[in-house]
């Protein structure tokens, strides 16, 4: 009899698992494989310190913030657009701090004016057209959003939903601040009736769905089509609207009451050096730290046509338009 | 994931008792009650766990859903009546989706079963061990596999347009039909292969000496006989159908179910009161189904076996049929065994679409980065499945053999989580436990008590089976010795049921480590879980990486299965040579 017990407990006992180092918990919207190569490099500079992170979408990042208040399980946000970051600080869910190394460099639409989050990159919405079906179907990569609503692309493009992915919102906004919230909130409406094939919670997916030829055409975020398609080999080619597209301010901040305060400026100052921001080089990011090297295939500014964004409007305005979003696309 | 069994356990004996008879008989149970201190004890602690971890949670989905914030707003039901379509489309999708996989898997359940059960044909075993394949893989490896076969542009859809130049898209209700029915017929089979074995042969057999040929009395016979179950198989399915959450989210396309558009309502935008509101819309139609499988079905039953099965002389299939139910079973076998084969195929491939060179890298990934989604995973389903264990046969133990006030009660409420969809679990769980008094979020004993609770109906139904091999004697005359109940639910009747309990928690185990829909809801930085993993690389689109955590898995749990049977079988043989 004592030995089923003790195959019992044997069997309760597999994994108990003890560990005692410091350890630090992240949130971060960057991909599992990218904020990987973040993490090995910062815990090869602090060896000290051991990091635990989840990757979530910006939106669920930002609703699973707002689940946990104020007790979060995690005491730094990584990565996402600066929209969901200045709406967690609205709702008093981050911790200011403007002693970073970066606060400096960092140009005034870059940082928040009270030091909520600080900007770690940028990126633009743009097209990864999938080469083989634009072979052959005869067609040139889209150049305009009204491209994606002709009969070609019928119910073969992918994007983001608005309400998870800061992606798919960063699109939604984009469109607003072009056509007005009247118009732009329509042309979202027709591209669910006749574009869409389906929509993704994540918001790099659709570039490399592209690249798989499950979609002809995904709306991604520039870094994401080089890295999750373009650089990976996929045969995809990368176009911009030539009306004007959104782009992102990806930001970091301090998670309000966070278990490990401390912990979490030390990755806060590391990631705005130079030297973590070089790292981007991998992932095409493009970099704001003015010191930190650029790879060449990176899409700047300059390359593409920018609409007139409004960061603090966007992040005020994303539950509304995100109801408005759902009610008219059903989606 | 579902167990094979159809019914709930019975929770009512005719209520013929008069008020006074039910108070005489309350009083003496509850004296019995008061002098069994350790029977009282558990008791309480049963019913605390039980409202707790079932009721309670329920209950917080409900208030949500018309009391956010504690006041009365039912705006999001108002706007399914007023026919809003984000909440109108996914509750017919669903609907639909349930209905037809609730016919394709019961029909191909069925052929399995007749084919296996009553037809004789050969490699039946085989045939067995494939059809039980899906029921120990998450369910949402067919999407996995069905986009990479069948995707725009997966393997098969490659080949038939080179060659016919033609195009489909798998995305959407064609492919959720194909996958649920390949994930879900199991569940059919396993209940219909019980029921037609039980048909007493000779009932088929006077049909032939009566002169009906072998369709007559197939139709006329067999198939009346076996109705019950046929209808318990369609409710079932469709109730699973309407609960499944791994599929949709893979391959639903602009298809949108309940399960997929709860999940991003909460965890995309935190709209805790639609996301409840959702859930609502999905139990009642699978509360609708499980009152009608038990006023209606249980009582039309057919069940001819009054001694031992006569063992047959005669088939009730001539060996033409025989011969084409085996192709049939050859070919639904052959698609089962290609989409696993292509997930397996997938998981050593460099990336899918451009590089299909043979690679390990995606299962280093899995053992490096992913190490501790695999570490988690297998501590937290180790550890609930003892518990759970434990825990069904002590309730089973209590509903069965113990007279106490409230035991019908009981019995129904821990049953209660067989009927209620995994994503409405987790979403009462994640309203239940985010704020004191019991703020368990972001620990690992969320994740635990999903795995124990959802799986408890389960566990008890296996307990209440197992006990019944044991003789009430032999705990009756412990408890007349004088022992507690404690005692003599540790020293006698768990030592008896113990092979029988490793043998269930193979199972128990497997389910743990193959869900998603409940416990996507309750991960978090700190503990997280393969399927989670799983599901984050489908997401993402990185497929090959996707299809090694399905390998990964899917080993986890035939090791478990087999670890637990060598276990059983020693502790079987050990106990043969004491006896000796």
């Amino acid at each position: 009899m004592r030995r089923w017990a003790v195959g019992l407990c044997a069997l309760a006992l597999v994994g108990v698992s003890a560990l005692g180092q410091e350890v630090l918990n992240i949130y971060t919207a960057f991909d599992v494989d990218q904020a990987q190569t973040y993490v090995e490099e910062f815990e090869n500079a602090h060896p000290d310190i051991r990091v635990e992170f989840v990757r979530l979408s910006a939106g669920a990042l930002l609703a699973r913030l707002r689940a946990e208040h104020p007790r979060p399980g995690a005491s730094l946000w990584l990565a996402g657009p600066s929209d969901t970051h200045i709406i967690a600080a609205a709702e008093g869910l981050l911790e200011p701090y403007t002693a970073s190394l970066g606060w400096q460099y960092l140009p005034e639409w870059a940082k928040c004016p009270d030091g909520y989050w600080s900007g770690i990159y940028t990126g633009f919405i743009g097209f990864a057209t999938n080469k083989d079906f634009l072979e052959e179907h005869g067609l040139e990569p889209p150049t305009s959003w009204y491209d994606l609503l002709e009969p070609e692309y019928e119910f073969k493009v992918s994007m983001a939903y608005p309400y998870t992915s800061g992606t798919g919102y960063t699109r939604l906004a984009s469109l607003v601040f072009l056509l007005g919230e009247e118009e732009g909130l329509e042309f979202e409406r027709k591209l669910a009736e006749h574009a869409v094939h389906h929509y993704t919670s994540s918001g790099s997916a659709p570039a490399t769905e592209a690249g798989l030829g499950e979609v002809a055409v995904g709306i991604a975020f520039s870094h994401d089509i080089v890295a999750r398609a373009v650089g990976l080999g996929y045969p995809v080619v990368m176009s911009f609207p030539k009306e004007g597209t959104g782009y992102e301010v990806g930001a970091i901040s301090l998670i309000k009451n966070g278990p490990e305060p401390e912990l979490a400026k030390v990755f806060y100052d590391w990631m705005m050096s130079a030297e973590a921001q070089t790292l981007y080089q991998e992932w095409y990011r493009v970099p704001l730290n003015p010191a930190a090297e650029v790879h060449p295939e990176a899409v700047t500014a300059a390359e593409v046509t920018l609409v007139d964004y409004d960061f603090v409007w966007a992040a005020d305005n994303r539950d509304r338009l995100s109801d408005l979003w759902q009610e008219l696309t059903g989606f | 994931m579902w167990g094979g069994k159809l019914r709930l356990p019975p929770t009512s004996d005719p209520g013929s008792l008069t008020m006074r008879e039910r108070i005489g008989r309350t009083g003496g149970e509850l004296r019995r009650l008061a002098h069994d201190r350790g029977l009282l004890l558990v008791l309480v602690v049963v019913v605390a766990l039980v409202a707790t971890f079932v009721v309670f949670p329920l209950f917080q989905v409900f208030r949500e859903s018309i009391f956010p914030r504690g006041q009365f707003d039912a705006t999001h039901f108002v706007r399914f009546f007023q026919g809003a379509p984000f909440l109108i489309t996914p509750f017919f999708n669903s609907l639909i989706l349930g209905g037809l996989v609730a016919l394709t898997g019961t029909v191909v359940g069925f052929t399995f079963a007749f084919a296996i059960a009553r037809a004789n044909v050969p490699g039946s075993r085989v045939f067995r061990w494939i059809a039980t394949l899906p029921m120990i893989s998450p369910p949402f490896i067919m999407a996995l596999a069905a986009i990479l076969l069948l995707g725009n542009r997966g393997m098969i859809t490659q080949v038939i347009h080179n060659v016919f130049g033609v195009r489909w898209s798998i995305y959407g209700l064609p492919g959720l039909v194909l996958t649920q029915t390949l994930a879900y017929f199991p569940v059919a089979f396993m209940a219909l292969e019980g029921v037609l074995r039980a048909i007493d042969r000779s009932t088929e057999e006077a049909a032939f000496d009566l002169g009906a040929s072998k369709l007559r009395t197939f139709v006329k016979v067999t198939l009346p006989l076996a109705a019950p179950g046929i209808g318990a198989a369609l409710l079932l399915l469709f109730v699973i159908s309407l609960g499944d959450f791994g599929n949709p989210i893979v391959i639903g396309g602009r298809f949108q179910v309940l399960t997929v558009q709860a999940y991003l309502a909460i965890t995309g935008r935190y709209n805790m009161p639609l996301g409840a509101t959702l859930a609502i819309l999905l139990l009642v139609p699978t509360a609708l189904v499980f009152i009608v499988q038990r006023y209606w079905l249980s009582r039309r039953s057919h069940v001819t076996v009054t001694g031992r099965p006569t063992p047959s002389t005669a088939h009730a299939s001539g060996p033409l049929l025989r011969w084409v139910l085996f192709g049939v079973l050859c070919f639904l076998s052959g698609v089962i065994l290609l989409f696993y084969g292509m997930v397996v195929y997938g998981a050593f491939t460099h990336l899918w679409g451009v590089n299909h060179a043979l690679t390990m890298d995606n299962f280093r990934y899995v053992f490096s980065v992913g190490r501790r989604y695999f570490m988690n995973t297998v501590q937290l389903a180790a550890i609930a499945t003892p518990i759970g264990g434990i825990l069904g046969i002590l309730i089973a133990f209590l509903v069965t053999r113990k007279r106490f006030p409230g035991r019908k009660t009981l019995d129904f409420l821990s049953m209660m989580n067989f009927a209620v969809p995994g994503i409405v679990v987790g979403i009462g769980y994640l309203l239940a436990f985010n704020a004191p008094p019991l703020r368990l979020t972001g620990t690992a004993a969320i994740i635990l008590a999903v795995f124990v609770f959802q799986r408890m109906p389960v566990a008890i139904r296996d307990g209440a089976a197992m006990l019944q091999q044991v003789d009430a004697a032999i705990d009756e005359s412990a408890s007349d010795l004088g022992a507690g109940f404690m005692r003599t639910f540790g020293r006698i009747v768990l030592p008896l049921v113990a092979p029988a309990m490793f043998s269930g928690m193979a199972y128990m185990f497997a389910t743990c480590v193959t869900s998603i829909s409940a416990v996507v809801m309750v991960v978090s930085a700190r503990w997280q879980l393969m399927t989670v993993a799983l599901l984050n690389d489908v997401d993402n689109a990185q497929l090959s990486r996707a299809a090694a955590w399905g390998v990964v898995i899917i080993a986890v749990v035939l090791a478990a299965i087999f670890v637990l049977d060598v276990l059983v079988s020693r502790l079987l043989s050990r106990r043969g040579s004491h006896g000796r």
